[in-house]
């Protein structure tokens, strides 16, 4: 038998080997791609609707007297009148109440921070100051879970509705009264035990300063740390033995370096906890060994002849590092720094060990101001009873997700702008 | 015949009068591997030098000590003396950036930095400081295409990338790079192996008028090369200096039988 | 011993090719040879058709030289050899040439014969014709032969033999003119004589040339235009 006879026996044997082993790895990818869209499509179907709130629409009567104001730019008249009450009234007066007991039932309709509603509302329109308006107030987090639900094929979900409310829900349903609205307090507010009033705010500032820290604090360090290891540190055992703790570093558990920061920065610096300051510190400790490897292997893929044909024509070390080798590595130390920053914004084991975990209703306005991060937040969201926080866990992680997408976005805009071929 | 291997001194004429470089007694170690055994040589003022062997004869690394761009490989150890001009080019106390300024090299890969035609040839003269003007920087950056022959080719577009040129460009480029900073001696590792029969005439045409006022020291594969280039021819095998001499006699009737084993192609 | 090592190359095609020069030089050497000793005893004998077949062997030769110098040029084309390759192919090219003329010079000889044939012999000579012819004959043979062997020794003796010849020529001539004197009337066959002595003594000259293509083969020495007592101190002091 000829060569090529043997040959064409096993060539049909050998091809649907290839076959196989693509479909291989067509099926992984499948896998991979099927389980991004479960989630995906889980996280964003819970949560899409934390974007919007139910409001409702209630007529109230700006009643000079009864609030008590003459002025409207009077601070202190605006600041005593009882917008509580005005609200409250209201709602007796729309539902017809009588009854001590509905009463009750009645003002739970609405969020506990109406009557703020009705003093910003009135400090914009200072003309409405004794004339009876109409007005959208936010709703209560019950409200707005069954409101979201009514069209549900299995029915609204009442929750704790008491049947009166349900009635006087069914009459507002009739006049139009109830109606879906942008969720601003989502993005301007900090957390609330109150859904309807709980936000992302406060978290999402906490982390950006918290990664501004260790952007600041871990690139200039890592990037330093790596240019020595590569360029100038001899090789001996004291730098094999650098070279081996750098890589084990980057595998320590995070809630190690948690452990640390508590111990070092909140127990021997004595500095506060919940600072997103601390918070940097930290993720900087656990950045730092990802940014080192990644530059060190930037800088080793530099080509040496580009260092040789610098140093050739007579380059000192450091211009050679300075104006050759560091250009060059630059986009690949910004990818490993953008993929370890990525990484210390999803993290929350060791902020929680530093206090980051705490109940931050103001928004931190710097580094020194207590705050919480946006996984943190997730994290405690996800444990709230209420069923609107599990929509607003949702849309957290939405958020995260879309601060992560800007981010390796980012990333690939800088490496398209600096990489330069050779 | 080559199992006999002798070495003894180097034959022919290793040393000159009137040398740019000399070389005595140099030894080179890879940590305890010693790639180079004692070497005596001169090279000549304004002379082209080849230097040729098998694969892994140590006549690149000879050449890479001449201006300690060994330096950078940490288990690389030179003894000996290796002068320049009487200058011990080993010295600690000298400054190598100097040294490197005055002893230039063109290596076997073209590596233009990834930079515009303009900056590639500007680098050497900025970081030395030699122009103090816009105007005087331009000047030297002509005066080197012009030298490497490059100066038609791309004065239309000085601020392309230099890695956009063809492989014979980029090499001429990396020639002009190198004499901007007007050395005295340039040291070139195999410069023609990665480049077509027309590139390597304009490199090897470029090499006779260099060596005009400029002393060169090449290492080449190229047998024919070293002969059509060269005006003295060193040997080397096993990291001995086997044989130097003028390069005709060489090539016609070199004085060692390895010599002549490995120019006409005998080594089994 | 072949101290040249022309078969050592890597490329054995390169080995062949030299091999292949050197014994077409050698075959060629070997016409010539025979055409000078045909062309002696043709004028020594008055073999009229010893003489013609000479003159036939004259075309085999210049088509010998010609495939020759093809196959230098091809080698030197091809193979760009240097050091003693180079110097093997020159020496071949040049050795070449020598053969070629030895061939002319015996063709002329042959042409003296068949001269001396028609007009009835010369009155003396022969023996002088005789003589250089087979000293001639021998430097040849011993010129080849080196070449074969690579051997200087061998190609030093031819280039002393040269001087032998030389003198010989000398004496030959003086006779020959003697032989005028005494009878104009054998001028014109004497004259003959002369010719077939003057190309043996070229011959002797292009022997010995092939012997100092062989000293400049072996020891790379060009010792062309000099005197036999400085070739041997070059020799020796190489």
């Amino acid at each position: 038998m000829k060569t090529i006879d043997l040959v064409n026996k096993n060539l049909a044997k050998r091809y649907r080997k290839e076959k196989l082993f693509r479909a291989y790895g067509l099926a992984s990818i499948g896998f991979g791609l099927l389980c991004l869209v479960l989630l995906f499509s889980d996280i964003i179907g819970k949560g899409y609707k934390a974007f919007v709130q139910t409001n409702i629409q209630i007529e109230v009567n700006f009643d000079a007297g009864y609030l008590g104001i003459t002025d409207t730019t009077n601070t202190e008249q605006m600041f005593a009148a009882n917008f509580e009450g005005l609200v409250k009234k209201s709602l007796r007066e729309m539902f017809l109440i009588k009854k001590r007991s509905d009463k009750r039932l009645a003002y739970s309709l609405v969020s506990t921070d109406s009557g703020y509603q009705l003093h910003d509302l009135l400090v914009a329109n200072p003309a409405w100051l004794g004339t009876t308006k109409k007005v959208w107030l936010l709703a209560d987090d019950d409200l707005d879970t069954y409101y979201k639900s009514v069209d549900n094929l299995n029915g609204a979900f009442t929750g704790r509705m008491q049947e009166q409310q349900l009635v006087w829900i069914k009459n507002l349903l009739d006049n139009d009264a109830l109606q879906l609205q942008f969720n601003m307090n989502f993005f301007n507010l900090g957390d609330s035990t109150e859904p309807e009033l709980a936000g992302i705010r406060a978290a999402l500032m906490g982390s950006l300063f918290t990664l501004m820290v260790t952007m600041v604090l871990s690139f200039p360090v890592g990037v330093a740390a790596a240019i020595y290891l590569e360029e100038y540190a001899p090789r001996n055992r004291f730098t094999d033995i650098i070279e081996v703790n750098i890589n084990n570093l980057a595998a320590v558990p995070s809630i190690i370096f948690g452990l640390l920061g508590a111990a070092i920065f909140l127990g021997f610096f004595g500095m506060h906890r919940s600072l997103p300051l601390v918070g940097g510190l930290v993720l900087t400790l656990m950045t730092l060994p990802t940014i080192i490897i990644t530059s060190r292997a930037a800088i080793k893929a530099v080509p040496p002849s580009i260092r040789e044909a610098a140093m050739s024509i007579g380059a000192s070390k450091m211009q050679v590092v300075l104006h050759h080798v560091l250009p060059l590595a630059m986009p690949g130390m910004l990818t490993g720094a953008i993929i370890g920053l990525a990484q210390a914004l999803g993290e929350t084991a060791p902020l929680l060990l530093i206090g980051m975990v705490a109940f931050i209703v103001d928004i931190p306005s710097g580094v020194t101001d207590p705050a919480t991060a946006l996984p943190v937040q997730i994290y405690l969201w996800s444990d709230r009873p209420e069923r609107s926080f599990a929509e607003l866990t949702s849309a957290a992680i939405m958020v995260l997700l879309g601060v992560l997408i800007v981010m390796n976005a980012l990333a690939v805009l800088l490496r398209k702008k600096l990489e330069r071929r050779w | 015949m080559t199992n006999e291997i002798v070495y003894d001194a180097t034959v022919g004429r290793p040393l000159l009068d009137d040398a740019k470089m000399s070389m005595r007694g140099v030894n080179v170690f890879y940590a305890d591997k010693q790639a180079i055994h004692s070497v005596d040589l001169d090279i000549g003022k304004n002379q082209v030098i080849a230097l040729i062997g098998p694969s892994g004869c140590g006549k690149s690394t000879f050449l890479r000590s001449l201006n300690r761009m060994n330096d950078t490989i940490d288990i690389c150890r030179v003894e000996g003396h290796l002068m320049l001009e009487g200058q011990d080019i080993y010295d600690p106390k000298l400054d190598v950036v100097p040294l490197r300024a005055r002893v230039g090299m063109v290596f076997q890969k073209p590596n233009p930095f990834p930079k515009s035609i303009y900056d590639n040839v500007a680098y050497g003269p900025r970081i030395h400081g030699l122009a103090s003007r816009r105007i005087d920087l331009d000047e030297i950056v002509e005066s080197s295409l012009q030298k490497a022959g490059l100066w038609n080719e791309v004065k239309d577009r000085l601020h392309a990338p230099g890695t956009g040129l063809s492989g014979g460009q980029q090499q001429r480029l990396c020639i002009a790079r190198t004499i901007a900073v007007s050395p005295e001696v340039i040291l070139m590792d195999e410069p023609c192996s990665a480049l077509d029969p027309i590139a390597t005439a304009k490199v090897e045409e470029l090499i006779a008028e260099l060596s005009q006022n400029i002393t060169i020291a090449i290492v080449t594969h190229s047998m024919q090369q070293a002969a059509r280039v060269s005006e003295r021819t060193a040997y080397f095998h096993m990291g001995h200096l086997v044989e130097v001499n003028d390069t005709e006699k060489v090539f016609t009737n070199p004085e060692h039988p390895l010599t002549e084993a490995y120019i006409t192609g005998r080594f089994g | 011993m072949d101290k040249l090592h022309l078969d050592q190359h890597i490329s054995k095609q390169f080995n062949a090719d030299l091999e292949e020069l050197k014994t077409q030089m050698l075959e060629m050497g070997g016409v010539v040879e025979q055409q000078i000793i045909d062309a002696v005893k043709a004028i020594e004998t008055a073999d009229g058709a010893l003489a013609d077949k000479v003159l036939r062997v004259e075309n085999d030769v210049d088509n010998r030289e010609m495939k020759l110098d093809e196959h230098c040029t091809l080698i030197l084309a091809r193979r760009q050899p240097a050091a003693s390759d180079l110097r093997m192919v020159l020496a071949v090219a040049k050795t070449n040439r020598d053969l070629e003329r030895m061939g002319d010079e015996a063709h002329k000889i042959a042409k003296m014969a068949i001269a001396l044939n028609e007009q009835g012999g010369a009155p003396g000579g022969y023996t002088e014709l005789r003589h250089i012819g087979s000293g001639v004959q021998k430097m040849v043979n011993m010129a080849l032969d080196a070449f074969a062997r690579y051997d200087v020794e061998a190609a030093l003796q031819v280039v002393q033999e040269d001087k032998n010849i030389d003198r010989e020529y000398e004496s030959a001539m003086r006779e020959m003119m003697t032989y005028m004197m005494e009878d104009p009337r054998s001028i014109k066959r004497v004259m003959n004589v002369i010719w077939a002595l003057r190309s043996l003594e070229r011959i002797g000259d292009h022997a010995r040339n092939v012997a100092e293509h062989i000293i400049y083969l072996v020891k790379g020495l060009d010792v062309r235009h000099v005197s036999v007592s400085e070739v041997e101190k070059q020799l020796n002091g190489s």
